[in-house]
């Protein structure tokens, strides 16, 4: 089967997903002014930026040959549980009626559907290799997550710009080869070297700057429409974590009830704190993520929503109250389909130097020691 | 001879041009229509302040605004900042006190909360710019009343219509229907001020404590009317400082001068003759990885004297 699925954050994961089960891979283009193009143009105009990001990816795909589009579903209230569906006619009502959508829901939702999805995706491969593959994905999404946190952690004190993003480039290309588990180990050992071999310069702990990155999953994991936000802090010199990474949000989801581990059944009852019940999308988890970064002692939260997002509505609705209570600044964000980059900016560099002036005190004369420590890069970076 | 730091803000609507002295008393300053050609207008402010100074003598530049970047290229700044810190930074400098700032220009709003001289908190208005200056304009023009007489002609009302807030085509088409019931051009722009601020202090301000002393900036703070709504709906007095619309250019003026003053640098400025030199801007896609980044190029005289976009530092690191 010719397969594909949307491109979201480290897609040369899903690739590998497929590969494994020996599958024809059409790997889907990293989302582009295209793909918005496409994804507007055939969506409904009410609809989030996930949808209609995912549908251009799916025209993109099925240009390239897919036959087959593989997604996860929705879980919840939130209405990204209509978007398989409401992809699905768009995809019919374009005349694609060969090109098959299987959509994976949360199992635990619906065990049987879940199951005929899986006997289709197995494509036959007997079940002890199927396993194994499988374990061997499990370990090369959490090698490639830590290397990447490593990236969050090494890029803002570079000291040649632009470095530590191409060494990271040039790890997802080399995860890309990766065939078996021990390659798997031995490359990531290798990753991990050229990593550390990265020249950054001395910064004073508590000169650092933690921002924690929550939201949407979308949003938040696929850098091409929030404007490559891990980057631009970066950039400014400042160390950034995602409240998601695949290989939690695979243990968090795709793992049975009762085999969850512990930290997300702690991230949803901090969230519940403000939030007493499932409203969709990842509400619970934002404020559950926001609180639980304050405790890590992150220093500032950006929070990313798709316009119009209703489960990311009600957070930010309860942020003033969150962030008075928990005391930790939080700038939110609205993604849609605009690319013009300096309003975003703006906001961004100013929380920065919010955060900075927070940690030192005084405005002026820090601000001044900032801008002497990032004059060159702030020129290079904003636009 | 005197001695001079330049703050330059280029907006969407305006472009400003300062400068002040190192005690930042303010020695010239100007407001000018961007008109969609920034370079223009960067260019024009420098002609202008240089023709009313005279001979001076340039010890540090700062720009902000969404032009930041291309202003301090063409000009040679020494810092390049944010409206936000550079707004904060002037405000707190005239009213040292401030709590709260409300600033509204041409195509953003801002509500910026400072504590102890510090900014502690921010909101821009989110993807629509509903109640801006653009806004404003465009109704001005529409009932054919200058903008300039529009505040003193909300004064003059003795009432207020009520006009939906939310996003300016609602204002707009409920504006419409208010004037078919014949209600007068005052009360109608009264209304308008009502709902603009109503609709900024729900919207921008959600959620925020804001705390007198309050102070009002940006070319909208020109705005009778809009200051009399905002004293109505907060019930305090509002302070429209002296050098309303041009506080971001002066804040980045104080930014440059504190910079230059503390690391003890010699300016960047490129010179007055900056204003006769020929500069384009061009952009380009590099094909060099998946991101496909539009890479800025500016040139001055054919020469590219500064790049940006690119997200590696592949085009911005090359000069």
């Amino acid at each position: 089967m010719k397969v594909s699925f949307p491109y979201m954050g480290s897609a040369i994961v899903y690739k590998k997903l497929f590969e494994f089960l020996e599958h024809e891979v059409i790997m889907p283009p990293k989302p582009t002014q295209r793909t918005m193009d496409l994804g507007v143009k055939y969506s409904p105009e009410f609809a989030c930026i996930p949808l209609k990001m995912v549908m251009g990816t799916y025209l993109e795909a099925i240009e390239k040959g897919a036959k087959v589009l593989v997604t996860s579903g929705g879980h919840g209230p939130c209405r990204a549980g209509f978007y398989g569906d409401t992809h699905r006619n768009i995809l019919k009502s374009l005349g694609y009626d060969d090109v098959e959508l299987i959509i994976f829901d949360a199992p635990q939702d619906n065990w049987k559907a879940f199951w005929r999805n899986v006997q289709k995706i197995r494509n036959g491969v007997p079940w002890p290799k199927v396993i194994n593959r499988m374990y061997t994905l499990y370990r090369f999404v959490q090698k490639l997550d830590e290397l990447e946190k490593m990236v969050q952690k090494i890029r803002p004190y570079e000291i040649n710009k632009g470095q530590t993003t191409q060494v990271w480039n040039e790890i997802q290309e080399k995860f890309d080869k990766i065939k078996t588990r021990k390659e798997l180990y031995k490359v990531y050992e290798e990753c991990k070297n050229m990593l550390l071999s990265i020249p950054t310069k001395e910064v004073d702990e508590r000169d650092k700057i933690k921002v924690g990155i929550v939201g949407e999953i979308y949003v938040v994991m696929e850098s091409s429409i929030n404007f490559g936000i891990e980057e631009i802090l970066g950039n400014l010199g400042v160390e950034v974590e995602r409240s998601l990474y695949l290989f939690e949000w695979i243990n968090d989801n795709l793992v049975p009830w009762a085999l969850r581990p512990k930290r997300f059944k702690e991230i949803i009852k901090k969230g519940q704190r403000y939030i007493k019940i499932l409203i969709g999308g990842h509400a619970v988890e934002t404020v559950g993520h926001i609180i639980d970064f304050k405790e890590r002692g992150f220093d500032g939260i950006v929070h990313l929503m798709p316009f119009a997002c209703l489960p990311e509505l009600v957070t930010q609705s309860l942020i003033p109250k969150i962030s008075k209570e928990v005391d930790i600044p939080i700038l939110s964000l609205p993604i849609d389909e605009q690319t013009g980059k300096a309003n975003m900016l703006t906001r961004i560099e100013a929380f920065v130097d919010l955060l900075r002036n927070r940690k030192k005190g005084k405005t002026n004369e820090v601000l001044i020691n900032n801008l002497q420590q990032h004059a060159d890069e702030e020129r290079v970076v904003m636009v | 001879m005197k001695s001079i730091y330049i703050g330059v803000d280029v907006g969407s609507v305006s472009t400003n041009v300062v400068a002040i002295d190192k005690d930042v008393n303010v020695l010239f300053k100007t407001y000018i229509r961007t008109n969609g050609q920034p370079i223009d207008s960067v260019k024009e402010g420098i002609r202008q302040l240089k023709e009313s100074l005279g001979d001076v003598e340039v010890l540090g530049v700062g720009t902000t605004g969404s032009g930041r970047q291309l202003a301090g290229a063409i000009l040679g700044a020494d810092v390049i900042k944010n409206e936000i810190t550079a707004h904060a930074t002037a405000t707190i400098h005239f009213v040292p006190n401030v709590r709260t700032i409300f600033e509204i220009g041409g195509q953003d709003s801002k509500i910026i909360i400072i504590k102890d001289q510090m900014v502690v908190d921010f909101a821009m208005n989110t993807v629509c710019a509903a109640g801006t200056g653009s806004f404003l304009d465009h109704q001005a023009e529409r009932l054919k009343i200058p903008i300039e007489q529009f505040g003193d002609l909300a004064l003059s009302a003795k009432n207020s219509v009520r006009i939906a807030g939310r996003c300016t085509v609602f204002a707009e088409s409920d504006m419409i229907a208010k004037q078919q019931f014949g209600f007068s051009k005052a009360e109608i722009i009264r209304g308008l001020c009502d709902a603009l601020v109503r609709n900024y202090l729900n919207n921008v301000g959600r959620g925020k404590n804001l705390e007198p002393p309050f102070v009002f900036q940006g070319g909208v703070a020109a705005n009778k009317g809009i200051k009399a709504a905002f004293e109505r709906e907060l019930k305090s007095e509002i302070i429209v400082p002296e050098h309303f619309n041009v506080m971001g250019a002066i804040g980045s003026a104080i930014l440059a001068k504190d910079y230059v003053e503390k690391n003890k640098v010699k300016t960047n400025f490129r010179g007055f003759d900056a204003a006769d030199i020929e500069f384009t801007t061009s952009s380009f896609e590099c094909k060099g990885c998946s991101n496909r980044c539009e890479v800025v190029k500016v040139s001055m005289e054919g020469k590219v004297i500064a790049m940006w976009g690119d997200r590696c530092g592949k085009w911005t690191n090359s000069l």
